[in-house]
């Protein structure tokens, strides 16, 4: 299959290379032509294989053949990932050798592309990074170009499972998955701890220790562990905007007095910001905590060769012990509906994406890959952080919830952190969070 | 004769520009009635050829302005658009076909900048008309020595740059104005009469107009809907932090310009460049340094808990017992104590070198006299030097006050990320305790995309900022207070 592939490229290539001789002039016929001869000789070469392929492989060729102008686009990554892609885009280029392409690359963080990308949408990048969580508003926003098909690979196939479903809204595909390292696990440093199983032998290890454990509980994305964890549900409503929520439910006070009952213990504490974890981690009042792959160096650094990580230990609620849930976290790839070239962009994005630039991408930046095959990879198992990430996997929530989940949440979990101070029946207190998690999004 | 410039006097300045109007069109000649339609003719008839082709020019690509650009956004105007955009996507070609479809913000947009054109032309056409009869009139006047001439075009450009100066050194920043601010404002009026937010962005979705449906919700306070409580709320740290950090920073500025200009003080030009360099390096840079150092790990409290001050305050009920940092920008009662501090540093160099400026400029005789009759230093300050500062600095008070209203930097820099509301109530509308209208609106726009509400907000910032600006203005500059001080 590669090699007609590869036979097409260069029927297209030949007759662009023509017309490009031509000096432009009447191009359309010319172009339609060898498209057709394309066609042609796709079909007869290759009736009984797969057909799917042969169309891909054909509307790849028909795209080189009716590209005349230069291809302009602008790619977005974040500031880490630049002369690792700025690589990626040359190799594109290389590969596609005959259209000329004028890619700009622009330095964005994945965390607030929405922000940029949605301020005006039709002058955002054609390609660009972006963390999953911010896809129900791109696709609202209209940014994001349906996957309608694929190219170069199977995205659905050859992605984990979890990062597909993150891409996914409303059953459609939008999104290419990049990485699937943005969850959240436990570090914890060896020399302190020697079971992390559970939350409540870990807090007996770290006192004794006279060290903390740390979280970030006032934020809607850590907190959501507990009430997972517990089997409470925050979810993304059908309409994509809002977040059905049923904290309140019967037993939810049992998940809010067990954050409270860790609070309590002076040993489990929270952090404000990604910051207070890696301070408290490089002064060593903190010797385990909850967090992600973006700090896996500096812990590293700090701890040596006591550095560990795992899954998240359990917690216990009315006497049960629960497992701590996660929201998973994947980066992707998306492409502008917005952009003039969406065609290219598409196969931008998919090559950005593919099993070879994602092993090399975990290579270069240590980033976990979406991708099966190179997740699979001894190199990508081997690294304890993304490890403790497959280990957590399953137990952790690969979708989104509405805008209005983050404040009210954190709200939440602050008060209940600091040990509920102004005494708020507790169903009162969760009332109040749902009624802002769910409120509707104006 | 008296009795005419008495009626002239009393009549509506309003009614005479369109009764110039009427005069112009009623007693106007063939060629002046012509210019109602073909706006050259009353000058190409009475010796402006070069200004009547010009002023054709004009009304020509006005005409050619309203069929292209006016009429078509116009005409969507009253929808803001009807058709939303489709894309569809051919997987065999990779090609793209899009509809025409409608973008309700650039039709807004567009609609207002049309409108805007429009009611500037007509003000043209009335000033064309009525400069037309003025030159019948005066063409018509009989021929004698007191018979002023008719201006060439080149004499009218000329004078551009001579006698009407004013007006080409005007044109400019009043363009600049009308571009950077009014269309603005208008469009974000506007806006708080739409549904544009998450669910209606163009250019995919369509917006439209409801009404003052937005205002309405501000200001109820029903249960799911704590926007009006929020608000409020917001409103009163708003003023609160205006006057708190307005005064704050005059009376510290003063007393640090005082004590640099103060005799027994050595060094004073050093001290006064410390602090200036101080305004030289960049607010933004000195707060994010700041609020990492005041952070709940930051420096400060790991040193005020190694001195044993964190217990201290605990023991005094300072800090809540449950805590083992001082939350300096993460309570609200600390943020809020912080966030005045802070400011008060930033701040103190700008004001210490206005009130240098005043303070050099304070006649010494009076103090002088004072001291002489045996006024004290501190009696001179009250009653000389005091209401001079306050008399020369009002007007700047007024606008630090408006500019502390909307001091986004502070505020946002400081307490971003660091400071989470344990009010569910605030939480439950995306605000905070320490949140000024302004950077709640930030955070609305830029977090939420809740524009309309945003512009609500957005408008009665506007109000807010314009009434303490008219009253205190004319009370403290109204009358000739002048006179007192000189």
């Amino acid at each position: 299959m590669k090699k007609k592939g590869l036979a097409l490229l260069m029927a297209a290539t030949l007759a662009f290379g023509a017309l490009v001789g031509c000096g432009g002039g009447d191009t359309s016929p010319a172009a339609e032509d060898s498209t057709q001869a394309a066609e042609d000789s796709a079909s007869s070469d290759d009736a009984s294989s797969d057909s799917a392929a042969a169309t891909n492989d054909d509307a790849v060729a028909n795209l080189v053949a009716a590209t005349t102008d230069t291809v302009t686009m602008t790619v977005w990554a974040s500031e880490e990932d630049q002369e690792f892609t700025q690589g990626l885009l040359d190799s594109f280029q290389s590969q596609y050798s005959d259209v000329t392409f004028d890619i700009t690359l622009g330095a964005k963080s994945e965390a607030d592309a929405k922000d940029d990308v949605l301020a005006d949408v039709e002058a955002a990048p054609d390609v660009y990074a972006f963390a999953h969580d911010q896809i129900n508003e791109l696709v609202n926003g209209g940014a994001l170009q349906e996957v309608v098909n694929t190219y170069t690979y199977d995205v659905k196939s050859e992605n984990l499972a979890g990062s597909v479903e993150a891409g996914t809204v409303n059953g459609k595909l939008y999104a290419y998955p990049m990485t699937a390292d943005n969850g959240f696990f436990l570090y914890y440093d060896k020399s302190v701890f020697t079971d992390v199983s559970s939350l409540d032998a870990m807090i007996e290890q770290a006192s004794a220790a006279n060290k903390k454990i740390a979280m970030m509980v006032s934020n809607g994305w850590y907190n959501y562990s507990f009430f997972r964890g517990a089997g409470f549900e925050a979810y993304l409503a059908d309409d994509g905007l809002n977040t059905v929520c049923n904290w309140n439910a019967a037993g939810g006070t049992d998940v809010a007095q067990a954050i409270i009952d860790l609070g309590k213990t002076g040993t489990f504490v929270d952090a404000k910001e990604d910051a207070d974890v890696v301070t408290g981690i490089t002064d060593g009042t903190i010797a385990a905590a909850v967090s992600g792959v973006w700090n896996a160096d500096a812990i590293k650094e700090a701890w040596g060769d006591n550095y560990a990580a795992s899954k998240l230990p359990t917690f216990t609620v009315a006497g049960e012990q629960k497992q701590m849930y996660s929201f998973s976290g994947f980066k992707m790839i998306g492409v502008n509906p917005h952009s003039k070239n969406v065609g290219w962009a598409m196969l931008l994005a998919e090559y950005l994406t593919n099993a070879d630039s994602q092993i090399a991408r975990f290579e270069a930046r240590g980033l976990g890959p979406a991708n099966i095959e190179a997740a699979e990879s001894d190199a990508v198992k081997s690294n304890p952080a993304i490890a403790a990430l497959a280990e957590q996997a399953e137990y952790s929530y690969s979708g989104t919830v509405g805008g209005n989940y983050w404040d009210p949440a954190a709200t939440l979990g602050l008060t209940l952190i600091s040990g509920n101070p102004d005494g708020t029946d507790l169903q009162e207190l969760l009332d109040n969070a749902v009624e802002g998690i769910t409120a509707p999004a104006e | 004769m008296d009795n005419q410039v008495e009626k002239k006097k009393k009549t509506n300045p309003f009614l005479t520009y369109f009764k110039d109007l009427g005069t112009a069109i009623a007693k106007g000649d063939v060629s002046v009635k012509l210019s109602m339609l073909f706006m050259g003719a009353g000058y190409t008839f009475h010796k402006q050829v070069i200004k009547g082709i010009l002023v054709t020019l004009i009304e020509i690509a006005f005409i050619i302005m309203c069929i292209f650009y006016a009429a078509p956004n116009l005409a969507k105007f009253g929808t803001l658009g009807t058709v939303q955009f489709e894309q569809v996507l051919d997987p065999l070609t990779l090609q793209t076909t899009v509809n025409d479809y409608d973008n309700s913000f650039t039709i807004l947009l567009n609609s207002i900048i049309a409108l805007f054109l429009i009611v500037c032309f007509i003000l043209f056409w009335i000033s064309n008309m009525k400069s037309v009869y003025r030159l019948q009139v005066l063409d018509n006047e009989p021929e004698s020595l007191t018979k002023k001439h008719i201006n060439t075009f080149r004499e009218d450009v000329r004078s551009l740059f001579s006698e009407k100066f004013h007006l080409t050194l005007l044109s400019l920043p009043a363009l600049g104005v009308i571009l950077m601010n009014i269309i603005p404002i208008f469009v974000l009026i506007a806006i708080a009469f739409t549904n544009y937010d998450q669910a209606h962005m163009p250019p995919n979705a369509l917006f439209t107009w409801v009404g003052v449906s937005n205002f309405k919700s501000l200001f109820a306070n029903s249960l799911t809907v704590t926007f009006g409580y929020a608000f409020r709320k917001i409103l009163g740290w708003t003023l609160l932090w205006a006057v708190l950090a307005t005064l704050t920073t005059f009376i510290f500025g003063i007393l640090l310009a005082m004590l640099i200009n103060s005799k027994t003080t050595k060094l004073p030009k050093m001290w006064r460049t410390l602090f200036i360099v101080a305004i030289a390096v960049p607010q933004f840079v000195t707060l994010l340094l700041v609020r990492y150092f005041f952070g709940d790990t930051g420096i400060v409290n790991s040193i005020c808990s190694n001195i044993g001050v964190t217990e201290f305050l605990k023991s005094v009920g300072l800090v809540s017992q449950h805590l083992n940092y001082i939350p300096f920008l993460s309570s609200e009662h600390w943020a809020k104590f912080m966030i005045v501090m802070i400011n008060i540093w930033v701040g103190v160099p700008y004001q210490m070198l206005i009130a240098t400026g005043v303070l050099m400029n304070i006649p010494s005789d009076q103090i002088e006299s004072a001291k002489i009759d045996g006024a004290t230093n501190f009696q001179a300050f009250i009653h000389i030097t005091m209401p001079y500062i306050l008399f020369i600095q009002g007007p700047s008070l007024i606008t630090d006050f408006v500019k502390n209203i909307n001091n986004f930097n502070v505020i946002y820099l400081l307490t971003n990320n660091a400071f989470i509301t344990p009010d569910q109530k605030l939480a439950n509308s995306n605000a905070k305790e320490v949140d000024l209208l302004v950077t709640w609106l930030f955070r609305l726009t830029n977090d939420y995309y809740n524009y309309k509400m945003a512009s609500v907000i957005g408008i009665i910032v506007f109000v807010i900022c314009a009434v303490f600006t008219i009253l205190s203005f004319t009370r403290m500059i109204s009358g000739d207070r002048e006179g007192d001080y000189q």
